[in-house]
């Protein structure tokens, strides 16, 4: 099984104090590997010129959102199989229903804990693992 | 001419002294309102104004929520400041205790435990000190979340500025509305949030989508 620990993580989210916030968290958690996207534009094109493991989105960002960016992902062969988990301010029950349906691994709502991103992360690669 | 002072030039004009009461005027006003809500109407202008100005109580509650969120962040910050000073003024003054009998009996200090015991606080300590600075840095989540709702704020001010340019054209001298810029009537459009169908917190979105099977 792959350790979280070993995983390379894109961060997406136009606001740059948030990604920084999920670094800091995820370095916590002893993932130092992580880079950073604006928005969907710039990650989409950073994940088909580098090899992630797992992408952390928000939702509502400029130029592509994070629901494009996750159907972006899943129409694409070569990234459909990344775990997409959702980190966001939208809390309406239709956008988690269309992040589900659209194939998020999971989604959490802003603000959150270190305890909610990590145990979330830990799922998701515990859920890939047994699919595996 | 800027197209504020073009408005400027028109609002002042429309300050006249007020008609006398006599039902000719009341009238005559009654005829001006009726015309100018059709034209309104004809223009959409009416519906947009009615959106904004529902928007508005919930731009106060949104602002409020800016309040809100910024002095928790604010407190939070401030209350782990004090908490990791408070640790950091301890293992000073162990540090120095430590030092002083290490200095006074070395064999002693290690012998009674005294070195490890520091050692063992000191690692307590940084630790705990280590929680402060993360929730330091969770608080600045503030800047995110206040930062959308100011966006949307700032739209809807837009929004009803536009109406209201609007209105100011339609009630103006006929000579007048083509002084004002077309990409001023060009507003934003406001995505208003539903009320209901929103969760609160992680777990209604965990048990959400654990009721649909995901």
């Amino acid at each position: 099984m792959t350790h979280s620990t070993d995983l390379k993580f894109l961060v997406v989210d136009d606001f740059s104090t948030m990604r920084r916030i999920v670094r800091g968290l995820l370095k916590e958690m002893g993932c130092s590997n992580v880079e950073e996207a604006e928005d969907g534009v710039v990650a989409l094109a950073r994940l088909k010129a580098q090899s992630f493991d797992f992408v952390i989105s928000d939702i509502n960002m400029p130029n592509m959102t994070g629901f494009d960016l996750l159907k972006a992902i899943k129409a694409d062969a070569a990234l459909k199989h990344l775990p997409v988990l959702m980190v966001t301010a939208e809390a309406r029950k239709e956008d988690i229903i269309l992040a589900a349906q659209s194939g998020a691994a999971g989604y959490i709502v802003k603000p959150f804990t270190k305890a909610t991103l990590e145990d979330k992360v830990q799922k998701i690669m515990l859920k890939l693992a047994a699919t595996a | 001419m800027s197209s504020y002072q073009a408005l400027n030039d028109m609002t002042t004009k429309e300050v006249v002294a007020p008609p006398s009461a006599s039902p000719e005027v009341f009238q005559q006003l009654g005829q001006i309102t009726r015309q100018l809500h059709d034209t309104l109407t004809e223009l959409g202008v009416m519906p947009q104004l009615r959106n904004a100005a529902e928007g508005l109580p919930d731009a106060r509650s949104r602002l409020n929520f800016i309040v809100r969120k910024t002095g928790e962040a604010a407190e939070t910050v401030l209350n782990s400041v004090d908490q990791a000073k408070l640790e950091h003024t301890r293992i000073v003054d162990t540090t120095r205790a430590i030092a002083e009998s290490i200095l006074a009996d070395p064999v002693r200090a290690v012998a009674s435990g005294s070195l490890m015991n520091f050692v063992c606080e000191v690692e307590a300590a940084t630790q705990r000190i280590d929680a402060h600075l993360t929730d330091i840095m969770l608080a600045q989540d503030f800047h995110d979340l206040t930062g959308q709702i100011i966006a949307k704020v700032v739209a809807l001010a837009g929004q009803l500025e536009d109406s209201l340019v609007k209105l100011l054209l339609q009630a103006a001298p006929a000579e007048q509305p083509g002084r004002l810029e077309a990409n001023l009537l060009n507003g934003p459009v406001i995505d208003p949030e539903g009320g209901n169908d929103v969760v609160t917190n992680q777990g209604e979105v965990d048990d959400l989508l654990e009721s649909l099977g995901f």
